[in-house]
């Protein structure tokens, strides 16, 4: 008999594994190698070799053996997180709901579409475990010098948390995808939540990044208990403890189960439990999940309204044709829920850094020193949003485009006047945020806001460039759309960075002292604003030459 | 603007796609008013002609002049004069009907309230007049190549490319299509170029016909010439018997 699941998820393979179509079994098999390798031979050697050169082991074990379970319970969080959510986000990008057609119409078992999706993405998954894992917990194993069988152990741990949930992020995913249906507004809302998912992924690893003893602290609460993760979290560490090799003594034992709560065999019944509950739990929901629904095409119909007050005064201050491009471009881009999430993502980030760096306590944080790391988040906001998708929805809508007298032209320049009205808020609200942060003079909050907008402009030109050169229309799992993502986003920052690396190397190169040439031009103290505004100088001339050369690309007729 | 009744002059074109000889030293006239049918079989080198014609695409090789403009170095122009319905919908998802077409105004250099009323009047004239401020990514396949004939239209060009106009098209609405494009030619002298694999659409529209097979026009004549010449029952027959597909009923069930 054929077995469906089986026959699924080869396909489900066959389609992550596509890049390496050719010699699919060599790539596959060389990958898993070094996968093996990094985790049994390199990263032990790596950790002990760079711990041992920065911290002895004896200076480093008191300070992990205090943080563990907390530290474990963080990383075991971040892990579960991105388990749970980078397939999810994955996934969003493209829905799948005709596949299903073709599996229910050739009477499919839903619950064999649920484990060959499933068995599917476990090839590109589990490699992700094998190279993230051991990073996350060679210290520990160092630390507590936990014997080969405890160390297997607490793998095996790490693969039922792998499986466990990226099985619910499969689940998951499948309910999200029939909720939302195959259509353009489902394909839309899904790109957003991807966003959205992501967000959540990063403001835990900003955690670990900075707030490593507080998190770890907070994490140690018995509030924390209720999360899946910390259950996975607590079994490894109690694993490390029971398998130790530095001979804890029973104190130190019982120190540790205070902060754990549970002891070992509880926390084990819970992280089988959840396993076992979430493979039933899918199962069971399997028929309900993989139905066809109408989808949100035929279930939500907008229609639209009276056009809004700002769009009424781009009409009345261009009221030719241009204006008209321009007031189409504002409906069609923020109507894009995709879009919208994509801009928050940005001013989120925005936010986050300042916070970040205002909470480390670092003695010279003035507003001077902060500038130009503000300006360089601001150019990352003014790129993110127009970087990739949104442009163009089609090589069919460039045709229609190009189909116009220089129709390419108009229609890049009147997207990029309305992209930068659009660039307005992105500028005043962490401007705004900043101000009341830092407590920085009127003067300062003015200079911010005046080279924080050219920043975001800098940036809305550079990922409209280098996106008129190379356009990805809509689709967010193409090369073309990272390649896009990143040129935009390193482009948009580092070309206002270049200036700061230029001068040092200038400086050293010639003997020639740039930066006090800058302070002469800019006054004691105002050295990083000046580095700042000529590097945007750069970034707009920059960006100027891509949005040039993008408007010609797109002009040109195909070769 | 017309070269002597000539709306479309081809010399020797030919385009390459690395292997693929898409279209082979094509050499055709259409002159002005006429409705103009290319059939030709998937993959036959249709839309790339047309891409070509409407200054979307550059040929390999050979030259062509469109409305008097020439191909290479007056696309612009030839732009300017002509209107190209493609084969697929590119629309705006997050656009209703007034604004896309409102939008496609605006890139031909038209706005205001002249343009909004001949929208109103073309969604009207299509049906649409009762989901024109819907967002088109409510609508079905039909309602936006309805959507895709008016934004063809509304420039009033003097040449229109249409690359399958009719396959997403319910019967009335391609008779609608049907009519609009005969009424059009006749009152307005616009000519047409339509590419399809509706052979009875283009029998009953096209005034000549010209049939592509590998990339080389095989044939060029009136519907019914081309039917009297091959002995066939009509167009689709003809068809057959030039471009070949005839299938016996032994070969059908072969793959059992």
């Amino acid at each position: 008999m054929v077995r469906t699941w089986l026959a699924i998820a080869k396909a489900e393979f066959q389609v992550l594994s596509s890049s390496m179509r050719r010699n699919r079994k060599l790539y596959v098999g060389i990958l898993y190698a070094l996968a093996f390798v990094w985790a049994i031979v390199l990263t032990p050697m790596i950790f002990n070799a760079v711990l041992g050169a920065i911290f002895p082991m004896e200076v480093l074990r008191p300070m992990l053996m205090v943080i563990f379970p907390g530290l474990m319970r963080t990383v075991g969080l971040f892990l579960w997180l991105i388990l749970l959510l980078f397939p999810l986000s994955m996934a969003l990008q493209e829905i799948k709901i005709g596949q299903w057609e073709i599996f229910l119409s050739n009477n499919v078992r839903t619950k064999d579409i649920m484990a060959g999706t499933f068995i599917g993405k476990m090839g590109l998954y589990g490699l992700i475990i094998i190279f993230l894992a051991p990073l996350l917990i060679s210290p520990f194993m160092l630390a507590f010098e936990v014997s080969i069988i405890g160390q297997l152990l607490v793998y095996g741990v790490v693969t039922m948390l792998a499986m466990g949930t990226i099985w619910l992020s499969n689940f998951l995913t499948s309910v999200i995808q029939a909720r939302l249906g195959d259509s353009s507004r489902g394909n839309d809302i899904a790109k957003a939540l991807a966003m959205v998912v992501a967000i959540v992924v990063i403001i835990p690893m900003y955690g670990l990044m900075f707030f490593l003893p507080t998190l770890s602290e907070l994490m140690g609460l018995n509030a924390f208990l209720v999360l899946p993760s910390t259950w996975f979290a607590d079994l490894i560490s109690w694993l490390a403890i029971t398998f130790n090799g530095i001979g804890l003594s029973a104190s130190q034992i019982l120190g540790f189960s205070t902060v754990l709560q549970l002891n070992m065999a509880v926390t084990s019944v819970l992280t089988v439990g959840f396993v076992l509950g979430t493979v039933g739990l899918a199962l069971g929901a399997a028929d309900r999940v993989f139905t066809i629904e109408a989808g949100v095409r035929t279930e939500v119909v907008t229609t639209v309204g009276k056009e809004n007050i700002i769009l009424r005064g781009v009409r009345r201050l261009n009221s030719g044709p241009f204006g008209s491009l321009m007031v189409t471009n504002f409906k069609d881009f923020l109507r894009k829920a995709q879009n919208l999430s994509k801009i928050g993502y940005g001013l989120i980030l925005a936010i986050i850094m300042p916070v970040i760096m205002m909470s480390l306590d670092i003695e010279y944080m003035q507003f001077k020193d902060l500038f130009m790391m503000l300006i360089v988040m601001m150019s990352l906001i003014g790129a993110m949003p127009f970087a990739g998708t949104g442009f163009l929805e089609s090589k069919d809508q460039l045709w229609i485009i190009q189909g116009a007298p220089s129709g390419a032209s108009r229609y890049v320049k009147s997207r990029i006047a309305s992209q930068a009205l659009i660039g307005i808020p992105l500028a005043v609200i962490p401007s705004v945020v900043i101000y009341f942060m830092i407590e920085m003079t009127t003067f300062e909050f003015v200079l911010l806001l005046g080279l924080g907008y050219a920043a975001v402009i800098g940036g809305m030109l550079t990922a409209t460039g280098v996106t008129a050169r190379n356009p990805n229309y809509e689709d967010t799992k193409s090369p073309a759309h990272q390649a896009n993502i990143m040129t935009s986003v390193l482009l948009a920052e580092f070309s206002i960075m270049g200036v700061m690396f230029a001068d040092i190397f200038l400086t050293i190169g010639t003997g020639i002292d740039f930066f006090g040439f800058m302070v002469n031009i800019f006054g004691p103290g105002n050295m990083m604003i000046g580095v700042s505004a000529i590097g945007l100088v750069v970034q707009w001339a920059i960006a100027g030459l891509l949005v040039w050369s993008g408007i010609r690309y797109l002009s040109r007729p195909e070769a | 603007m017309v070269n002597n009744g000539i709306v479309i002059q081809t010399r020797g074109l030919n385009k390459r796609f690395d292997t693929v000889h898409a279209v082979r030293d094509l050499n055709l006239e259409v002159r002005s008013g006429s409705i103009f049918g290319f059939l030709g079989p998937n993959g036959a080198g249709k839309t790339t002609t047309v891409r070509i014609l409407s200054g979307l695409m550059k040929q390999t090789s050979g030259g062509a002049t469109v409305c008097g403009y020439d191909i290479s170095t007056e696309r612009d122009k030839i732009k300017a004069v002509t209107g190209l319905l493609p084969e697929s919908p590119g629309l705006y998802s997050k656009l209703s009907a007034v604004e896309f077409l409102e939008f496609i105004g605006a890139l031909n250099g038209r706005n205001g309230s002249a343009l909004n009323r001949r929208i109103d009047i073309m969604l009207g004239m299509l049906g649409l007049e009762g989901r024109q401020n819907d967002l088109l990514e409510s609508y079905s396949s039909g309602m936006k190549q309805k959507v895709l004939v008016a934004s063809t239209l509304l420039s009033e060009p003097k040449l229109v490319f249409l690359d399958e106009p009719t396959s997403r098209l319910d019967p009335a609405a391609s008779a609608l299509v049907k009519d609009l494009i005969l009424v059009l030619a006749q009152e307005t002298e616009t000519s047409f170029f339509i590419c399809s694999h509706q052979t009875s659409f283009v029998e009953d529209v096209c005034d000549v016909v010209g049939i592509l097979n590998d990339g080389a026009l095989v044939t060029h004549g009136s519907p019914q010439d081309i039917i009297e010449t091959t002995k066939a029952k009509d167009l689709e027959d003809a068809y057959l018997k030039i471009v070949g597909g005839h299938v016996d009923k032994k070969a059908l069930l072969a793959w059992r």
